[in-house]
């Protein structure tokens, strides 16, 4: 029963909102967060423990409900959980000097978002997907317009707008999937699908992934994501960029896996992930703000994992999988320390650092940035050096040519941030940091180094998740097991 | 002649392809709609315009007008000849989201209007070129 937990107590403690704000002002931040440690404590111990497998819970089988949490969703749903209490945690150090208007509300939305995301990477029927999708989608719009100034209603717009386009391709192509299949359970889709005529597969496969393209930012359907980046919060963006563009590709590449004809539009996808990469590394060299420069890494990184995801073999699924982990560890701690600095000097622009007066933040921020360029002993290098040895064993040296330059690219900004940060400028009154804040940083911090020097410590893990993810049949054989 | 055409007119395969067609139609006045216009409440209309066009879709390929509704009762004992209640459960559920969606879009459009005066979506350029 535990998979229905995950998705239950954040949506019945963002409901129940209202009733906790009885508690007094600071109720609803502890119990959030309580509530979001106690969560990741609940992943841990199904992951610590020996004997369980693959859970499947069905609420009225043959119809209805399904979720299947197995070792491939167990590790995004520890993600989201850790990176959600971390969040949350980096929030209460915040909120003392700079707390959000309507702080019941702002919790309401990143608990809805919690749980979607984690439904998304659970359920196992298109339409419910489709349901957890536009959850998801709602409540970020909402974050992302959360400020109500002119720049951030305008992202929630551009957000709003794109996700409306989004969902319906998705839903043309649930619609599609009905009317021929007559089912919408991915186990029945995962047998019947390739008796489909070759066109309307095709179709199919084109509509879902317009669809997800759009939500997993992939190049020509990006267009949007700078914008959204920029005008909302920094605070807001770690969790964009940490959390829900993780589970969309995590529900694209399993539909991918098991139905869409994957081996014909493999090299599609591959070329589809390079060039988003190459082309959001040019266009981040000439970004002044550094929310944009992040977001244009953000989406040269996303390019490379959908890239390395395409490709389809357990030994780069692996590799993706740490460049996930890796990924949303230094780009949430990159947003954290750039809402930092704007809640003190008031400024994103990059000129900004020169003048930043705090050398724990500094060494953090290039931290994350080494990681996120592949250094060895950080987190970035085992994904990055798994990766491109991946596509050297498949024999693709184009794309592992393309790939190293559009890295060399994005060492030249980097590089441009670095100078900044330890340019010899007079600086600027200290960066205001709170206990908690450290706290997480230093968390961030060690677990970018630990994934870099120990990562068999998390190879175990991850090994079974990508093994279990590529792995239709046992999928197919547990859901059917309950559903019939 | 009319008899004829009516019959031909009352067969299942005429209504799905008349259905067919009406909706693709209705999808591409919403893409137009879209592309076309620049008033951000126009751009929401269409869009709604083409959810529509989807669940026009849909219902009128899973619904068969020989069946019955699918509710026990009235001498119905058992579910047979009776149509799928899925597709229509599916679209409600999606018209509403979709519903809910459009408003909140209409919320940012109003809050937008009131802090700047602009409706227009190519003078939305606060952020940054490229």
């Amino acid at each position: 029963m535990s998979s229905i937990y995950f998705i239950a107590l954040p949506l019945l403690f963002g409901f129940a909102t209202p009733l906790l704000a009885k508690l007094g002002k600071n109720g609803i931040a502890y119990v959030s967060t309580l509530m979001q440690a106690g969560l990741f404590l609940l992943a841990l111990s199904l992951l610590l423990s020996t004997t369980w497998h693959v859970e499947v819970i069905s609420i009225a089988p043959p119809l209805g409900i399904s979720f299947v949490l197995n070792k491939a969703s167990l590790f995004f749903v520890l993600l989201f959980t850790f990176m959600m209490m971390m969040f949350s945690f980096y929030y209460l150090g915040l909120r003392k000097t700079d707390p959000y208007k309507s702080e019941g509300k702002f919790f309401i939305l990143i608990n809805m978002l919690l749980a979607a995301s984690i439904g998304l990477v659970l359920s196992s029927d298109i339409f419910n997907a489709y349901v957890f999708f536009e959850i998801a989608g709602v409540s970020a719009y909402i974050l992302s317009a959360y400020r109500k100034t002119p720049k951030a209603l305008e992202a929630g717009l551009k957000y709003l707008i794109t996700g409306m386009i989004a969902s319906i391709f998705l839903l043309l192509a649930i619609t599609l999937i009905y009317i021929y299949l007559g089912s919408l359970n991915l186990a029945v889709l995962s047998q019947t699908f390739h008796t489909l005529p070759y066109n309307i597969k095709v179709l199919i496969s084109l509509f879902l992934l317009i669809g997800f393209g759009f939500k997993v930012e992939i190049f020509p359907l990006n267009f949007w994501v700078t914008d959204v980046y920029e005008g909302s919060d920094s605070l807001v963006n770690a969790l964009f960029s940490g959390i829900v563009v993780k589970s969309y590709l995590f529900v694209f590449f399993h539909i991918l896996y098991l139905f869409m004809p994957h081996s014909e539009f493999s090299t599609f996808l591959i070329i589809l992930g390079v060039v988003s990469m190459v082309v959001a590394e040019i266009v981040a060299l000439k970004q002044t703000n550094l929310k944009r420069v992040f977001a244009y890494s953000s989406l040269g990184q996303v390019g490379f994992i959908f890239a390395v995801m395409a490709s389809e073999n357990v030994y780069a699924l692996t590799a993706a999988l740490f460049i996930v982990l890796a990924h949303s560890l230094a780009k949430m701690m990159i947003f954290f320390i750039i809402t930092s600095i704007q809640r003190s000097y008031n400024s994103v622009n990059i000129e900004i650092l020169k003048e930043l007066n705090s050398p724990f933040l500094r060494v953090m921020l290039l931290l994350s940035m080494l990681s996120l360029l592949g250094i060895p002993l950080l987190a970035g290098f085992v994904g990055k050096f798994l990766a491109l040895k991946s596509f050297a064993v498949s024999g693709e040296f184009i794309i592992l040519a393309v790939i190293v330059i559009a890295s060399l690219i994005e060492s030249i900004y980097y590089f441009k941030i670095t100078a900044n940060l330890f340019s010899k400028d007079t600086k600027r009154e200290k960066v205001l940091l709170t206990l908690s804040q450290k706290v997480v940083f230093s968390t961030l911090a060690l677990l970018l180094i630990a994934v870099g020097i120990l990562p068999w410590l998390f190879s175990g893990v991850i090994n079974d998740a990508a093994h279990i993810m590529m792995d239709n049949a046992a999928y197919v054989q547990a859901l059917m097991e309950v559903t019939q | 002649m009319i008899e004829t055409f009516l019959t031909y007119l009352n067969q299942d395969s005429t209504i799905t392809a008349i259905v067919n067609i009406c909706s693709m139609t209705l999808f591409f006045i919403g893409l137009f709609g879209l592309l076309t216009h620049r008033h951000i409440l126009r751009i929401f209309i269409s869009i709604s315009i083409m959810e529509i066009a989807i669940f026009l879709f849909f219902i009128g390929n899973t619904f068969n007008k020989a069946f019955t509704a699918p509710l026990l009762g009235d001498g119905h004992t058992e579910f047979i000849a009776m149509n799928d209640p899925i597709p229509h459960a599916m679209i409600l559920t999606a018209i509403v989201i979709g519903m809910a969606v459009f408003a909140l879009g209409v919320s940012f459009a109003i809050e937008y209007y009131k802090l700047t005066g602009k409706t227009d979506i190519n003078d939305m350029n606060e952020m940054g070129e490229l």
